[in-house]
C-alpha cells in the first residue's frame, strides 16, 4: 500500500462469532479506512454493518481479528507501550477520538442540551468550563441551534436531537465519526437536515464511516461504498462503479430491491 | 372495655403525653436506623446481584477460548456466587413475616450476642432497639435491593453506550449518567419503602421496643382505655408518614426537569 501513513484505521481479519462459531455475525472483515475518507456501508438487515460499526469502538468485542488505530491493536486487552513495558489497553483514550452518532440519539435525558455537549470533553479531557462551552456553542451554531442550548432534550424534535447528537460527538473533537444509521429512526422530513450536516461535515475533511440506507447519500457524499452479507464486505468500490456498474450478483438484487 | 369513644376520656390520656412524645421519639429513632441499615444493605445487595464475578467462567470456554454450546460446564460457569447468596437472602426476606423475622433475629441471633443494656438517650434500652433497628433494616435491605437494581436495569443500554463512545469510563458513567436518572426513577419506590418502614416500626414492641405502640399498650394496661390511645397512635403515625412522602414527592418534582416539554 502506497498511502500507508495515511491509514487511520486498519481492519484485518474480523471476527464477531456467537455461539462457537455457529453464527458469525462477522467473518473475517478487512478493510484500510484512511484519513479524509468517507466510507458509506451498505447492506441488507443483518449482514453484519451494524456489528462492524460497532466494534471498531469496541461498543461490540470481536473476537478474533485486529483493528489498528492510529497504529495501536485496540482488540488486545494489553499493549507494549513505547518503553517497551507491557501496559493495560485502555480503550476510554481510543475511544474519545472516534466520535459516534446513534439511530435512537441517545442524549442525555436529564441534562441540558449545553451540558450533554460538556460533560465529557469537562470530564474527560479536563477543558475548563468556559472553553468547553464556548466550544459547544460555536458548534450548535453551526447546525442552527444555538437558541437551544439551554433546552433539555425532550423539547427538541428527531432532526434537532441528532443534529445535537453529531454536535456533541464533535465536541471531543475526534480523528474520526461512526455514524450507525443515523436517519432511521427520523420522520421523512427530517432526514434531510441530518444529511445536510453530515455532507457538510464531510466536505470539511472529517473522516467517517456511515452505516445507512441512505442510496442518495451513499451516491453523492462517499468516497467509498462498502456492501456487506452474511459478514462479509463482497464489494468495496467508488459510488459510481458501485451504483453504475454493479458486478457483483448479490449486489445486484439488493440494488434493484432497494433502488 | 369497648364502648363509645368519649371526648373526656382523652383528657385523662394527657397525663401519658410525655409517654407518647418518648414513643414518637423512638419510632423516629427506629425508622431512621433503618432506613440506613436498609440503604446501606440495599446497595450491597444490588451490587452483588448485578455483579459479574464467575469464578469457574473458564469451564464454559473450549481449547481454542470460545464459547461451548449448552450443556452442564457452560450452566456451571454461569454460577455466580455473590449474586446467588444476594438473591436467596432477597428471596427470603421477601417470603416471610416481618413480626417472624424480628423474633428469629431478637431470640436467635441477640439470644447469643450479649449486648450493652445501657439507656439510649434516656428513653429506650440499647439491647431492646438495636436488634429492632438490624431486624427492620435487613428486612427493607431486601426490598430497598430490588428498587436500586431495578432502577439501574431501567436505564436504557444506549445511555451507557453513548456515554462510553465519548470516552467516558465506567465510574463516570454511571456517576455522571446511569444514577442521576436511576434515581428519578425509583424515587416513588424508595418512598413508599420509607413509608412502609415506619408503620412496619410498630411491630418491634412485639420484642420491648418502647415506640409508640408499645407506649398504646401500657396506656391500655393502665387506664383500660383502648380506643383513644389507639387514635393517639393513628394520628402520630400518620403525622410521621404522609409528610414523608410529600417531601419525597416534592424532591422528585425537582429532579424531573428533563421530563417535561
Amino acid at each position: 500500500m502506497a498511502t500507508n501513513d495515511n491509514i487511520l484505521i486498519q481492519v484485518s481479519g474480523l471476527k464477531k462469532h456467537y455461539n462457537k462459531g455457529a453464527i458469525k455475525a462477522l467473518d473475517g472483515v478487512n478493510i484500510d479506512i484512511r484519513r479524509g475518507e468517507v466510507v458509506v456501508v451498505i447492506g441488507p438487515s443483518g449482514s453484519g454493518k451494524s456489528t462492524f460499526l460497532r466494534s471498531l469502538n469496541l461498543m461490540e468485542e470481536p473476537t478474533g481479528g485486529a483493528i489498528i488505530f492510529n497504529g495501536v491493536d485496540i482488540t488486545k486487552k494489553k499493549i507494549r507501550n513505547e518503553q517497551g513495558k507491557v501496559v493495560k489497553l485502555n480503550i476510554d483514550e481510543h475511544r474519545q477520538k472516534m466520535g459516534m452518532v446513534f439511530q435512537h440519539f441517545n442524549l442525555f435525558p436529564h441534562m441540558t442540551i449545553l451540558d450533554n455537549m460538556t460533560l465529557a470533553p469537562i470530564q474527560v479531557k479536563g477543558m475548563k468550563k468556559e472553553d468547553a462551552e464556548k466550544l459547544a456553542l460555536s458548534l450548535l451554531e453551526r447546525v442552527g441551534l444555538a437558541d437551544r442550548a439551554n433546552a433539555y432534550p425532550i423539547q427538541l424534535s428527531g432532526g434537532q436531537k441528532q443534529r445535537v447528537a453529531i454536535v456533541r460527538a464533535l465536541c471531543m473533537e475526534p480523528e474520526v465519526m461512526l455514524f450507525d444509521e443515523p436517519t432511521s429512526a427520523l420522520d421523512p422530513e427530517m432526514v434531510g437536515e441530518v444529511l445536510h450536516v453530515m455532507q457538510q461535515l464531510a466536505e470539511e475533511g472529517m473522516t467517517m464511516v456511515v452505516v445507512t440506507h441512505e442510496m442518495g447519500f451513499a451516491r453523492e457524499v462517499a468516497s467509498r461504498v462498502i456492501f456487506m452479507d452474511a459478514g462479509n464486505i463482497l464489494v468495496d468500490t467508488d459510488p459510481k462503479t458501485f451504483f453504475g456498474n454493479p458486478e457483483n450478483p448479490r449486489l445486484q438484487d439488493f440494488l434493484s430491491k432497494v433502488l | 372495655m369497648g364502648g363509645l369513644i368519649k371526648l373526656s376520656n382523652f383528657a385523662k390520656l394527657s397525663g401519658y403525653a410525655e409517654m407518647f412524645g418518648q414513643g414518637l421519639a423512638i419510632t423516629v429513632m427506629l425508622s431512621i436506623g433503618t432506613v440506613v441499615v436498609g440503604a446501606l444493605l440495599g446497595i450491597v445487595l444490588a451490587l452483588m446481584r448485578m455483579s459479574d464475578i464467575r469464578p469457574l467462567r473458564f469451564l464454559g470456554l473450549d481449547k481454542e477460548g470460545h464459547l461451548r454450546g449448552p450443556g452442564v460446564l457452560t450452566t456451571l460457569s454461569k454460577f455466580n456466587p455473590l449474586s446467588f447468596l444476594a438473591t436467596a437472602y432477597v428471596e427470603i426476606l421477601r417470603s416471610t413475616p416481618v413480626i417472624v423475622q424480628i423474633a428469629v433475629i431478637y431470640y436467635g441471633i441477640f439470644g447469643v450476642i450479649d449486648l450493652p443494656t445501657f439507656s439510649l438517650f434516656g428513653i429506650t434500652k440499647f439491647h431492646r432497639f438495636f436488634p429492632g433497628v438490624v431486624a427492620l433494616g435487613m428486612n427493607s435491605g431486601a426490598y430497598l435491593c430490588e428498587i436500586i437494581r431495578s432502577g439501574i436495569q431501567s436505564i436504557d443500554g444506549g445511555q451507557s453506550e453513548a456515554a462510553r463512545s465519548l470516552g467516558l469510563n465506567q465510574n463516570q458513567t454511571l456517576r455522571f449518567i446511569i444514577l442521576p436518572q436511576a434515581i428519578r426513577n425509583i424515587l416513588p419506590a424508595i418512598a413508599n419503602e420509607f413509608v412502609v418502614i415506619i408503620k412496619e416500626s410498630a411491630v418491634t414492641y412485639t420484642i420491648g421496643v418502647q415506640d409508640i405502640m408499645a407506649v398504646v399498650q401500657s396506656v391500655k394496661g393502665a387506664t383500660y382505655l383502648i380506643m383513644e390511645p389507639l387514635l393517639v397512635a393513628t394520628a402520630l403515625y400518620f403525622c410521621l408518614c404522609f409528610p414523608t412522602s410529600k417531601i419525597i414527592a416534592h424532591f422528585e418534582r425537582r429532579m424531573s426537569r428533563g421530563n417535561k416539554r
